[in-house]
Protein backbone atom coordinates (compact mmCIF):
# COMPACT_ATOMS: atom_id res chain seq x y z
CA UNK A 1 0.00 0.00 0.00
CA UNK A 2 1.22 3.01 -0.85
CA UNK A 3 1.30 6.66 1.08
CA UNK A 4 -1.42 8.19 -0.89
CA UNK A 5 -3.36 5.01 -0.26
CA UNK A 6 -2.34 4.96 3.51
CA UNK A 7 -3.45 8.59 3.63
CA UNK A 8 -6.97 7.32 2.43
CA UNK A 9 -7.37 4.68 4.60
CA UNK A 10 -7.14 7.93 7.24
CA UNK A 11 -9.22 9.83 5.84
CA UNK A 12 -11.76 7.40 6.08
CA UNK A 13 -11.67 7.09 9.77
CA UNK A 14 -12.27 10.70 10.00
CA UNK A 15 -15.25 10.72 7.88
CA UNK A 16 -18.41 12.21 9.29
CA UNK A 17 -20.16 8.80 8.95
CA UNK A 18 -23.45 8.71 11.43
CA UNK A 19 -22.79 5.71 13.95
CA UNK A 20 -24.88 2.61 12.29
CA UNK A 21 -28.55 1.93 12.45
CA UNK A 22 -29.96 -0.95 13.95
CA UNK A 23 -32.21 -2.02 10.64
CA UNK A 24 -32.99 -5.24 12.17
CA UNK A 25 -36.64 -4.50 13.70
CA UNK A 26 -37.76 -2.66 10.51
CA UNK A 27 -36.53 -5.05 7.79
CA UNK A 28 -38.12 -7.92 9.70
CA UNK A 29 -40.92 -6.38 10.39
CA UNK A 30 -41.40 -5.71 6.80
CA UNK A 31 -40.49 -9.13 5.89
CA UNK A 32 -43.32 -10.38 8.27
CA UNK A 33 -45.76 -8.04 6.67
CA UNK A 34 -44.87 -9.85 3.18
CA UNK A 35 -44.90 -13.06 4.60
CA UNK A 36 -48.51 -12.69 6.16
CA UNK A 37 -49.32 -10.93 3.03
CA UNK A 38 -48.21 -13.37 0.83
CA UNK A 39 -49.60 -16.69 3.51
CA UNK A 40 -53.38 -14.58 3.20
CA UNK A 41 -53.23 -13.97 -1.11
CA UNK A 42 -52.35 -18.55 -0.69
CA UNK A 43 -54.82 -18.60 1.53
CA UNK A 44 -57.47 -16.05 -0.38
CA UNK A 45 -56.94 -17.79 -3.72
CA UNK A 46 -57.18 -21.66 -2.25
CA UNK A 47 -60.53 -20.42 -0.69
CA UNK A 48 -61.09 -19.53 -4.46
CA UNK A 49 -60.52 -22.43 -5.81
CA UNK A 50 -63.01 -24.28 -3.69
CA UNK A 51 -65.88 -21.72 -3.58
CA UNK A 52 -65.33 -21.91 -7.64
CA UNK A 53 -65.07 -25.83 -7.50
CA UNK A 54 -68.14 -25.96 -5.34
CA UNK A 55 -70.44 -23.80 -7.20
CA UNK A 56 -69.56 -25.60 -10.62
CA UNK A 57 -70.45 -28.78 -8.54
CA UNK A 58 -73.96 -27.41 -7.74
CA UNK A 59 -76.37 -27.53 -10.95
CA UNK A 60 -77.76 -23.80 -10.35
CA UNK A 61 -74.66 -22.22 -9.57
CA UNK A 62 -72.82 -24.36 -12.34
CA UNK A 63 -75.31 -23.56 -14.73
CA UNK A 64 -75.16 -19.04 -13.51
CA UNK A 65 -71.35 -19.62 -13.69
CA UNK A 66 -71.22 -21.45 -17.49
CA UNK A 67 -74.38 -19.37 -18.84
CA UNK A 68 -72.07 -17.68 -21.74
CA UNK A 69 -68.47 -18.42 -22.48
CA UNK A 70 -66.17 -18.93 -25.26
CA UNK A 71 -63.96 -22.27 -25.59
CA UNK A 72 -61.21 -21.48 -28.67
CA UNK A 73 -63.56 -21.02 -31.68
CA UNK A 74 -66.94 -22.71 -29.68
CA UNK A 75 -69.40 -20.65 -28.38
CA UNK A 76 -71.43 -22.31 -25.47
CA UNK A 77 -74.70 -20.04 -24.59
CA UNK A 78 -77.52 -21.01 -22.55
CA UNK A 79 -80.89 -19.14 -23.51
CA UNK A 80 -84.19 -19.12 -22.15
CA UNK A 81 -85.92 -20.84 -25.33
CA UNK A 82 -84.35 -23.42 -27.74
CA UNK A 83 -84.22 -22.74 -31.22
CA UNK A 84 -86.16 -25.17 -33.67
CA UNK A 85 -84.18 -28.48 -34.44
CA UNK A 86 -84.38 -31.80 -34.92
CA UNK A 87 -82.56 -35.30 -34.51
CA UNK A 88 -80.38 -35.49 -37.61
CA UNK A 89 -77.20 -37.30 -38.72
CA UNK A 90 -73.81 -36.60 -37.18
CA UNK A 91 -72.83 -34.90 -39.77
CA UNK A 92 -75.58 -33.36 -41.28
CA UNK A 93 -74.89 -30.04 -42.93
CA UNK A 94 -70.82 -30.60 -43.31
CA UNK A 95 -71.15 -31.36 -46.49
CA UNK A 96 -70.35 -34.28 -48.96
CA UNK A 97 -67.77 -36.52 -47.81
CA UNK A 98 -63.99 -36.23 -48.89
CA UNK A 99 -61.04 -37.92 -48.88
CA UNK A 100 -58.41 -36.88 -45.83
CA UNK A 101 -56.00 -35.09 -48.82
CA UNK A 102 -59.37 -33.37 -50.27
CA UNK A 103 -60.82 -32.52 -47.10
CA UNK A 104 -57.36 -31.11 -45.63
CA UNK A 105 -57.01 -29.25 -48.80
CA UNK A 106 -60.72 -27.94 -48.82
CA UNK A 107 -60.72 -27.04 -44.79
CA UNK A 108 -57.17 -25.90 -44.83
CA UNK A 109 -56.82 -27.40 -41.79
CA UNK A 110 -54.73 -30.60 -41.31
CA UNK A 111 -56.06 -33.07 -39.20
CA UNK A 112 -55.11 -34.09 -35.59
CA UNK A 113 -55.79 -37.52 -34.88
CA UNK A 114 -53.26 -40.41 -33.22
CA UNK A 115 -55.46 -43.19 -33.92
CA UNK A 116 -56.55 -45.18 -36.86
CA UNK A 117 -58.09 -43.30 -39.44
CA UNK A 118 -61.57 -43.42 -41.49
CA UNK A 119 -61.69 -43.44 -44.62
CA UNK A 120 -64.38 -40.44 -45.08
CA UNK A 121 -63.93 -37.20 -44.22
CA UNK A 122 -65.97 -33.84 -44.07
CA UNK A 123 -64.54 -30.32 -44.56
CA UNK A 124 -66.05 -26.65 -44.30
CA UNK A 125 -63.98 -23.28 -44.24
CA UNK A 126 -61.40 -23.92 -41.05
CA UNK A 127 -63.00 -26.54 -39.74
CA UNK A 128 -62.41 -30.79 -40.60
CA UNK A 129 -64.35 -33.28 -39.21
CA UNK A 130 -65.08 -37.51 -39.39
CA UNK A 131 -66.83 -39.79 -37.73
CA UNK A 132 -65.02 -42.36 -35.63
CA UNK A 133 -66.33 -45.51 -33.97
CA UNK A 134 -64.91 -46.02 -30.29
CA UNK A 135 -66.05 -48.85 -28.08
CA UNK A 136 -68.79 -49.97 -30.79
CA UNK A 137 -70.34 -45.96 -30.74
CA UNK A 138 -69.96 -43.80 -33.47
CA UNK A 139 -68.05 -40.24 -32.36
CA UNK A 140 -68.21 -37.07 -34.66
CA UNK A 141 -64.76 -35.42 -34.10
CA UNK A 142 -64.14 -31.69 -35.52
CA UNK A 143 -61.11 -29.73 -35.75
CA UNK A 144 -61.35 -26.00 -35.80
CA UNK A 145 -58.06 -23.85 -36.57
CA UNK A 146 -57.83 -20.74 -35.36
CA UNK A 147 -60.97 -18.36 -35.13
CA UNK A 148 -61.91 -18.95 -38.36
CA UNK A 149 -65.34 -21.17 -37.70
CA UNK A 150 -67.80 -20.25 -35.36
CA UNK A 151 -70.09 -22.88 -33.40
CA UNK A 152 -72.60 -21.61 -31.30
CA UNK A 153 -74.10 -24.37 -29.10
CA UNK A 154 -76.97 -23.58 -26.93
CA UNK A 155 -78.98 -25.45 -24.42
CA UNK A 156 -81.55 -24.71 -22.29
CA UNK A 157 -82.93 -27.99 -20.43
CA UNK A 158 -82.14 -28.27 -16.52
CA UNK A 159 -81.03 -31.01 -17.31
CA UNK A 160 -77.90 -30.48 -19.04
CA UNK A 161 -75.00 -30.88 -17.18
CA UNK A 162 -72.02 -28.37 -18.19
CA UNK A 163 -68.66 -28.74 -16.11
CA UNK A 164 -65.25 -28.61 -16.91
CA UNK A 165 -63.05 -31.46 -17.66
CA UNK A 166 -59.47 -31.84 -17.84
CA UNK A 167 -57.82 -32.31 -20.82
CA UNK A 168 -55.83 -29.61 -23.44
CA UNK A 169 -55.69 -25.93 -21.98
CA UNK A 170 -59.48 -25.81 -20.87
CA UNK A 171 -62.11 -28.29 -21.33
CA UNK A 172 -65.92 -28.39 -21.08
CA UNK A 173 -68.10 -31.58 -21.16
CA UNK A 174 -71.72 -31.20 -21.78
CA UNK A 175 -74.42 -34.44 -21.18
CA UNK A 176 -77.95 -34.69 -20.62
CA UNK A 177 -81.24 -32.71 -21.61
CA UNK A 178 -81.97 -31.15 -24.83
CA UNK A 179 -79.31 -28.75 -26.42
CA UNK A 180 -79.00 -27.88 -30.08
CA UNK A 181 -76.03 -27.55 -32.39
CA UNK A 182 -75.75 -24.34 -34.99
CA UNK A 183 -72.88 -24.01 -37.05
CA UNK A 184 -71.88 -20.58 -38.20
CA UNK A 185 -70.02 -19.08 -41.50
CA UNK A 186 -66.51 -17.45 -40.46
CA UNK A 187 -65.66 -13.83 -40.57
CA UNK A 188 -68.90 -12.54 -38.80
CA UNK A 189 -71.02 -13.78 -41.75
CA UNK A 190 -74.03 -15.16 -39.92
CA UNK A 191 -74.68 -18.05 -42.37
CA UNK A 192 -76.30 -20.26 -40.55
CA UNK A 193 -75.32 -24.06 -41.83
CA UNK A 194 -77.24 -26.60 -39.89
CA UNK A 195 -79.08 -26.85 -36.49
CA UNK A 196 -79.93 -30.04 -34.65
CA UNK A 197 -79.86 -31.78 -31.68
CA UNK A 198 -76.46 -32.87 -30.14
CA UNK A 199 -75.60 -35.96 -27.93
CA UNK A 200 -72.67 -35.70 -25.01
CA UNK A 201 -70.21 -33.69 -26.06
CA UNK A 202 -66.78 -32.95 -25.00
CA UNK A 203 -65.08 -29.85 -26.21
CA UNK A 204 -61.31 -28.64 -25.92
CA UNK A 205 -58.79 -26.11 -26.60
CA UNK A 206 -55.23 -27.27 -27.24
CA UNK A 207 -52.72 -24.78 -29.18
CA UNK A 208 -54.62 -23.15 -31.57
CA UNK A 209 -56.90 -25.32 -32.36
CA UNK A 210 -60.43 -26.33 -30.31
CA UNK A 211 -61.47 -29.73 -30.67
CA UNK A 212 -65.10 -31.25 -30.44
CA UNK A 213 -66.09 -34.44 -30.22
CA UNK A 214 -70.30 -35.42 -29.87
CA UNK A 215 -71.57 -39.10 -29.10
CA UNK A 216 -73.24 -41.28 -26.63
CA UNK A 217 -69.94 -42.02 -24.81
CA UNK A 218 -69.80 -41.10 -21.27
CA UNK A 219 -67.48 -38.55 -20.09
CA UNK A 220 -64.55 -40.52 -19.02
CA UNK A 221 -64.54 -42.36 -22.57
CA UNK A 222 -65.11 -39.25 -24.38
CA UNK A 223 -61.78 -38.04 -22.13
CA UNK A 224 -59.83 -41.45 -23.16
CA UNK A 225 -60.65 -40.85 -26.75
CA UNK A 226 -59.95 -36.86 -26.63
CA UNK A 227 -56.52 -37.56 -24.92
CA UNK A 228 -55.76 -40.72 -27.48
CA UNK A 229 -56.50 -38.28 -30.44
CA UNK A 230 -54.52 -35.36 -29.63
CA UNK A 231 -51.33 -37.89 -27.64
CA UNK B 1 -26.46 -25.49 24.18
CA UNK B 2 -25.84 -26.15 20.41
CA UNK B 3 -23.02 -24.50 18.07
CA UNK B 4 -23.52 -21.46 16.92
CA UNK B 5 -24.58 -21.13 13.36
CA UNK B 6 -22.33 -20.11 10.53
CA UNK B 7 -23.64 -17.84 7.66
CA UNK B 8 -24.28 -20.46 5.32
CA UNK B 9 -26.82 -22.48 8.23
CA UNK B 10 -28.13 -19.07 8.37
CA UNK B 11 -28.53 -18.40 4.74
CA UNK B 12 -30.16 -21.70 4.53
CA UNK B 13 -32.79 -21.10 7.37
CA UNK B 14 -33.60 -18.00 6.00
CA UNK B 15 -34.16 -19.77 2.42
CA UNK B 16 -36.77 -21.53 4.24
CA UNK B 17 -38.52 -18.77 5.45
CA UNK B 18 -36.87 -18.51 8.81
CA UNK B 19 -36.76 -14.46 9.74
CA UNK B 20 -35.05 -15.05 13.17
CA UNK B 21 -32.06 -16.41 10.91
CA UNK B 22 -32.75 -13.22 8.90
CA UNK B 23 -32.15 -11.09 11.25
CA UNK B 24 -29.03 -12.33 12.50
CA UNK B 25 -27.50 -12.20 8.88
CA UNK B 26 -29.24 -8.13 8.83
CA UNK B 27 -27.12 -7.95 12.48
CA UNK B 28 -24.07 -9.34 11.12
CA UNK B 29 -23.61 -7.00 7.94
CA UNK B 30 -25.82 -4.45 8.31
CA UNK B 31 -22.18 -2.17 9.37
CA UNK B 32 -20.84 -2.45 6.15
CA UNK B 33 -23.97 -2.05 4.31
CA UNK B 34 -25.07 1.41 5.74
CA UNK B 35 -21.03 2.26 5.20
CA UNK B 36 -21.43 1.43 1.85
CA UNK B 37 -24.91 3.19 1.06
CA UNK B 38 -23.34 6.21 3.11
CA UNK B 39 -19.96 6.95 0.87
CA UNK B 40 -22.17 6.39 -2.61
CA UNK B 41 -25.61 8.07 -1.58
CA UNK B 42 -23.59 10.89 0.72
CA UNK B 43 -26.18 11.35 2.91
CA UNK B 44 -27.40 9.16 6.29
CA UNK B 45 -31.27 9.25 5.62
CA UNK B 46 -30.69 8.09 1.70
CA UNK B 47 -28.21 5.22 3.11
CA UNK B 48 -30.20 3.91 5.61
CA UNK B 49 -33.55 4.01 3.61
CA UNK B 50 -31.17 2.32 0.73
CA UNK B 51 -29.65 -0.48 3.42
CA UNK B 52 -33.13 -1.14 4.54
CA UNK B 53 -34.56 -1.76 0.95
CA UNK B 54 -31.61 -3.81 0.45
CA UNK B 55 -32.26 -6.56 2.74
CA UNK B 56 -35.79 -6.76 1.53
CA UNK B 57 -34.74 -7.26 -1.73
CA UNK B 58 -32.02 -9.16 -0.49
CA UNK B 59 -34.59 -11.38 1.56
CA UNK B 60 -37.01 -11.48 -1.93
CA UNK B 61 -34.37 -13.09 -3.80
CA UNK B 62 -32.36 -15.89 -1.63
CA UNK B 63 -34.27 -18.29 -3.92
CA UNK B 64 -31.69 -17.09 -6.20
CA UNK B 65 -28.83 -16.65 -4.43
CA UNK B 66 -26.35 -19.65 -5.23
CA UNK B 67 -25.51 -22.27 -2.33
CA UNK B 68 -22.14 -21.82 -1.13
CA UNK B 69 -21.15 -18.23 -2.46
CA UNK B 70 -20.12 -15.26 -0.18
CA UNK B 71 -23.27 -13.25 1.19
CA UNK B 72 -21.38 -9.82 1.53
CA UNK B 73 -20.48 -9.21 -1.81
CA UNK B 74 -23.94 -10.42 -3.47
CA UNK B 75 -25.70 -8.35 -0.43
CA UNK B 76 -23.19 -5.27 -1.09
CA UNK B 77 -24.34 -5.21 -4.72
CA UNK B 78 -27.40 -4.60 -4.04
CA UNK B 79 -26.73 -1.81 -1.90
CA UNK B 80 -24.92 0.06 -4.01
CA UNK B 81 -27.67 -0.45 -6.63
CA UNK B 82 -30.06 1.11 -4.39
CA UNK B 83 -27.69 4.00 -2.76
CA UNK B 84 -27.27 4.94 -6.56
CA UNK B 85 -30.53 4.88 -7.57
CA UNK B 86 -31.22 7.21 -4.62
CA UNK B 87 -28.24 9.39 -5.78
CA UNK B 88 -29.53 9.99 -9.18
CA UNK B 89 -33.18 10.55 -8.46
CA UNK B 90 -32.26 13.54 -5.81
CA UNK B 91 -30.00 14.67 -9.09
CA UNK B 92 -26.75 15.60 -6.79
CA UNK B 93 -23.62 14.39 -6.26
CA UNK B 94 -22.65 12.85 -3.13
CA UNK B 95 -20.49 14.81 -0.97
CA UNK B 96 -18.51 13.42 2.22
CA UNK B 97 -17.43 15.53 5.05
CA UNK B 98 -14.76 14.88 7.96
CA UNK B 99 -16.33 14.62 11.70
CA UNK B 100 -16.55 17.75 13.59
CA UNK B 101 -14.75 16.11 16.72
CA UNK B 102 -11.43 15.32 13.73
CA UNK B 103 -11.20 19.56 13.33
CA UNK B 104 -11.32 19.54 17.26
CA UNK B 105 -10.10 16.82 18.45
CA UNK B 106 -10.81 16.29 22.06
CA UNK B 107 -7.64 15.78 24.76
CA UNK B 108 -9.13 11.79 25.57
CA UNK B 109 -8.66 10.14 22.14
CA UNK B 110 -5.44 9.74 20.70
CA UNK B 111 -4.72 9.25 17.25
CA UNK B 112 -4.52 6.72 15.41
CA UNK B 113 -1.32 5.93 13.57
CA UNK B 114 -3.08 6.54 10.28
CA UNK B 115 -4.49 10.16 11.21
CA UNK B 116 -1.59 10.75 12.41
CA UNK B 117 0.34 10.74 9.25
CA UNK B 118 -2.60 13.39 7.81
CA UNK B 119 -2.44 17.26 9.13
CA UNK B 120 -5.33 18.65 8.62
CA UNK B 121 -4.96 20.77 6.11
CA UNK B 122 -3.39 17.85 4.41
CA UNK B 123 -6.70 15.91 4.62
CA UNK B 124 -9.08 18.97 3.72
CA UNK B 125 -7.25 18.92 0.81
CA UNK B 126 -7.24 15.16 0.04
CA UNK B 127 -11.05 14.92 0.99
CA UNK B 128 -11.74 18.27 -1.60
CA UNK B 129 -9.86 16.43 -4.18
CA UNK B 130 -11.86 12.78 -3.70
CA UNK B 131 -15.07 14.99 -4.14
CA UNK B 132 -13.79 16.82 -7.13
CA UNK B 133 -13.24 12.90 -8.37
CA UNK B 134 -15.52 12.16 -11.80
CA UNK B 135 -18.97 10.20 -10.32
CA UNK B 136 -17.32 6.37 -11.02
CA UNK B 137 -14.03 6.82 -10.03
CA UNK B 138 -15.51 8.92 -6.88
CA UNK B 139 -17.17 5.91 -5.83
CA UNK B 140 -14.08 3.33 -6.04
CA UNK B 141 -11.94 5.09 -4.11
CA UNK B 142 -14.44 5.96 -1.76
CA UNK B 143 -15.53 1.85 -1.69
CA UNK B 144 -12.32 0.80 -1.58
CA UNK B 145 -10.54 3.15 1.03
CA UNK B 146 -13.51 4.71 2.77
CA UNK B 147 -15.82 1.72 3.14
CA UNK B 148 -13.21 -0.67 3.59
CA UNK B 149 -13.66 -2.97 0.54
CA UNK B 150 -11.30 -5.42 -1.61
CA UNK B 151 -10.99 -4.58 -5.43
CA UNK B 152 -13.16 -7.88 -6.08
CA UNK B 153 -15.66 -6.46 -3.41
CA UNK B 154 -15.83 -3.32 -5.13
CA UNK B 155 -16.30 -4.87 -8.33
CA UNK B 156 -19.21 -7.08 -7.32
CA UNK B 157 -20.73 -4.63 -5.74
CA UNK B 158 -20.99 -1.94 -8.87
CA UNK B 159 -21.07 -4.98 -11.32
CA UNK B 160 -18.06 -4.35 -13.15
CA UNK B 161 -14.80 -6.29 -14.23
CA UNK B 162 -11.99 -6.24 -11.31
CA UNK B 163 -10.00 -4.72 -14.51
CA UNK B 164 -12.19 -1.43 -14.70
CA UNK B 165 -12.23 -1.18 -10.77
CA UNK B 166 -8.56 -1.39 -11.16
CA UNK B 167 -7.82 1.01 -13.83
CA UNK B 168 -10.19 3.50 -12.28
CA UNK B 169 -8.92 3.03 -9.10
CA UNK B 170 -5.71 4.14 -10.87
CA UNK B 171 -6.53 7.10 -12.90
CA UNK B 172 -8.12 8.01 -9.28
CA UNK B 173 -4.93 7.91 -7.53
CA UNK B 174 -3.22 9.36 -10.04
CA UNK B 175 -5.16 12.71 -10.34
CA UNK B 176 -5.44 12.71 -5.88
CA UNK B 177 -1.75 12.13 -6.07
CA UNK B 178 -1.45 15.79 -7.54
CA UNK B 179 -3.26 17.09 -4.40
CA UNK B 180 -1.73 14.92 -1.86
CA UNK B 181 2.21 15.25 -3.19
Amino acid sequence: MTELERALVALGRELDIPPEPDLRSRVRERIERRVRYRRAAVLALAVLVVAVGIALAVPPARSAILRFFHIGSVTIERVDTLPAARERSLVAGLGPALSLRHAEKSSGVPLVLNAPKPRRFYAQPGLIAAVLHYRGKSVLLAEFQGDQMGLTKKFVSPGTSVEPAPIGSFGVWLEGGKHVLTWQGASGEIRQMERRLAGNVLIWAQGNRTYRLEGSLNKAEMLELGRQITR
Amino acid sequence: MGRPLDESDLIGRAQRGDTHAYEELVYAHQGIAFRTAYVIAGNAADAEDAAQDAFVKAWRALGRFREGAPFRPWLLQIVANEARNRRRSAGRRAHLALRAATEQPSGDAAPSPEASLLSAELRDALLAAVNELPEDQRTVIALRFFAGLSEHEVAEALGLPEGTVKSRSARALERLRESYD
